[in-house]
């Protein structure tokens, strides 16, 4: 009896998996066709339409993200025409994938995406782009030229400030300095170490010491940490986000080294940020690296409500921030 | 049919009515789109099955080690570094496909054996030495790969992959079905014919069971419990190779996390931890439940944490029905 039912319950499975695939076949006649019916809202129609944009997130484990999808949402509250969708990839290329793809199921008339990676969401993001879907890639790249608009700010150039920031005020004779990076692997923490590289060549400066803490605060605690034990003769930390500067700031403190200067990157206008964090003198600097959501939202409403064009690539200013101009940038930030 | 037999077989195939259930909720709570159930769309549903083949084949290993007793939590980083294996060797090392794929698969099958030697024989937690693995997969897959993303791209020119297999990433084999999804099915498929028609089944429920027991008649648990570690190393490995085809690329953070979705898809589909008891079948219903689950939760825009919370609760109703489970079904 029992062998029997669990059979038929075992058929009942196969069928339902086999009806899952075997549904698809049906429909998909024009594979880059219309997966989501007929792309009818996604011409321009000016300020009586009404639009979905579909927002996916690479993750929502660090503030700067957080921060992102805020500014996004505050933005589109002030375009009466638009409703936001927000996804959140946590880090894993192929769940953005899926979640792009059930973006254009949903018949999302604008696509805004911060990719993960960049070649995992190439294929994706052109998906939409070749479906008419008009896409602004925010912050990370995706490869070739199949998205209307990247948004963004440009990491070896931020690093390179840094650098140069190290160079001009904090050790202009030259010296050594130790080095927080962030996730080994990822794109942007190769490319902020780089351009760190590059601003301090030529000016007598050393990195003695580096290590990965993947834009963690308690990473950059224990690993800078480490570092100062290692290298007691270090006179600066430059650290590529601005958390695990906030960690090494402890770490300093701990070895006696409360003056140590340290400076990080993100410069988030937040009262947890490293904006606050430079005005209370925890940090020496940091450098703005903005979200561009605000931006994103601005070409969005170009794009589907004044039927307009947009640059391909619009680069955002990234800017110092130092204990003179903190309270200022702050409040500047966030006026929008 | 007694009642007795009826409710056996639903705590034994809780999770396909589990499934029915959500696909159903699916159909109800679907939003429409020019007059048609968006999720009903072929697109959407091939999403699905396509998003959870990677995590279904881990799964079907998982269900394995479970079933004699053990876990791995190593197959998330094996994953990555399968990824970045096969994408170092078709571009950086211009292997062809077949003997990349091969070696890739012997390398989470070696890594799996040794596992299951060290928990086996050496009697150390399965817990620990896959917790060990997992760190050294990883370390391993940021070595490998130089601690950078290894971006796959198409053709005949050196540092190139063969083109064939661009064909994970295509949406639809022949407008059909997406390969992934094939190969997942397949390797369920595989997994309950071995389940079901050998003696190899009987040893691994037998360990699971009760593992003292299977050892005095006979069953040779160390080489069984070694051989299991080994298939879910194989399969995780897989995995690997059929998400680095998919995203055209190798990532040395990729399938971070994946051990527990995969754990999860094993307890939703009604194994018990414990071991012993459960089926491969009752897996691949608790990796489509999910599956079905995240994406009507997408459908309707809720909030990614509210998705969290609700796949968590599933997660312990799963497990809080095991423990209603009349101790003969």
């Amino acid at each position: 009896m029992s062998a029997i039912t669990r059979r038929g319950a075992a058929l009942g499975a196969l069928a339902l998996v086999s009806a899952l695939t075997a549904c698809g076949t049906t429909h998909e006649n024009a594979p880059g066709g219309s997966a989501g019916g007929a792309p009818s809202t996604r011409a321009c129609q000016g300020a009586g339409g009404k639009y979905t944009i579909g927002m996916s997130q690479a993750n929502l484990a660090e503030p700067y993200r957080v921060r992102m999808d805020e500014d996004i949402r505050k933005a589109a509250a002030g375009v009466p025409q638009f409703t936001v969708n927000f996804s959140d990839a946590a880090q894993d290329n192929a769940k953005q994938v899926e979640q792009v793809n059930t973006f254009l199921t949903q018949g999302i008339d604008l696509l805004i995406i911060s990719p993960n990676e960049a070649t995992p969401l190439t294929a994706v993001v052109k998906k939409a782009y070749d479906q008419g879907v008009p896409v602004l890639v925010l912050d990370r790249k995706v490869d070739g030229e199949g998205y209307t608009s990247f948004i963004g700010a440009d990491n070896v150039d931020i690093g390179r400030q840094a650098g140069r920031f190290f160079a001009d005020k904090l050790l202009p004779g030259g010296g050594k300095v130790v080095e927080l990076k962030g996730l080994a692997g990822s794109t942007p923490a190769k490319e902020r170490s780089d351009g760190f590289d590059q601003g301090i060549a030529g000016h007598g400066i050393t990195v003695v010491g580096t290590a990965d803490a993947d834009w963690l605060r308690d990473k950059g605690q224990q690993q800078a940490d480490a570092l100062l034990k290692a290298h007691p003769d270090a006179q600066a930390l430059f650290s590529a986000n601005d958390p695990m500067a906030e960690g090494a700031r402890i770490a300093a403190q701990n070895a006696g080294r409360a003056d140590l200067p340290i400076t990080g990157i993100d410069g988030l206008p937040v009262p947890e940020g490293g904006i606050k964090a430079v005005e209370a003198g925890r940090l020496s600097a940091t450098f703005v690296y903005p979200t561009g959501g605000a931006e994103a939202v601005a070409s969005a409403k170009k794009l589907l409500v004044d039927c307009q064009q947009v640059e391909k690539q619009q680069t955002l200013p990234t800017r110092l921030v130092t204990r003179e101009n903190a309270a200022q940038v702050y409040a500047e930030l966030n006026r929008s | 049919m007694t009642g007795r037999s009826v409710l056996s077989a639903v705590f034994r195939f809780q999770s396909v009515f589990g499934l029915v259930l959500v696909f159903a909720a699916a159909i109800v709570f679907s939003p429409h789109h020019n007059g048609d159930l968006v999720f009903l769309d072929s697109g959407n549903l091939f999403n699905v099955v396509r998003a959870i083949s990677e995590i279904g084949i881990i799964a079907v290993g998982m269900t394995l080690v479970i079933l004699v007793g053990g876990i791995d939590l190593s197959v998330g980083s094996v994953v990555g570094l399968a990824s970045v294996g096969v994408a170092e060797l078709l571009t950086t090392n211009d292997w062809g496909l077949v003997p990349a794929v091969l070696l890739v698969l012997a390398l989470g099958l070696a890594f799996g054996v040794l596992q299951g030697i060290a928990s086996a024989r050496f009697r150390i937690q399965a817990f620990i030495v896959t917790l060990a693995g997992m760190q050294i997969a990883r370390g391993l897959a940021r070595m490998w790969s130089g601690g950078e993303g290894v971006s796959i791209t198409y053709g005949d020119r050196p540092g190139q992959a063969p083109v064939p297999f661009s064909l994970l990433g295509e949406r639809t084999f022949g407008g059909v079905v997406p390969i992934p999804a094939l190969i997942f099915v397949v390797v369920a498929a595989l997994a309950v014919w071995l389940l079901r028609a050998s003696a190899f089944s009987r040893h691994v429920y037998a360990i699971g069971g009760n593992e003292k027991a299977a050892l005095l008649s006979g069953v040779p648990v160390n080489r069984v419990k070694v051989l299991v570690f080994g298939l879910c190393g194989l399969l995780a490995a897989l995995a690997g190779i059929v998400h680095a085809g998919q995203l055209n690329f190798g990532g040395p953070n990729d399938g971070t996390g994946y051990e527990l979705n995969a754990i999860a898809a094993v307890v939703i589909g009604g194994t018990s931890l414990s071991g012993g008891r459960g089926s491969v079948f009752g897996t691949v219903a608790g990796a489509l439940l999910v599956g079905v689950l995240d994406n009507i939760l997408q459908l309707n825009d809720i909030d990614s944490n509210v998705q969290l919370i609700v796949v968590g609760a599933v997660i312990v109703l799963a497990a809080g029905l095991q423990r209603l489970r009349p101790a003969t079904a």
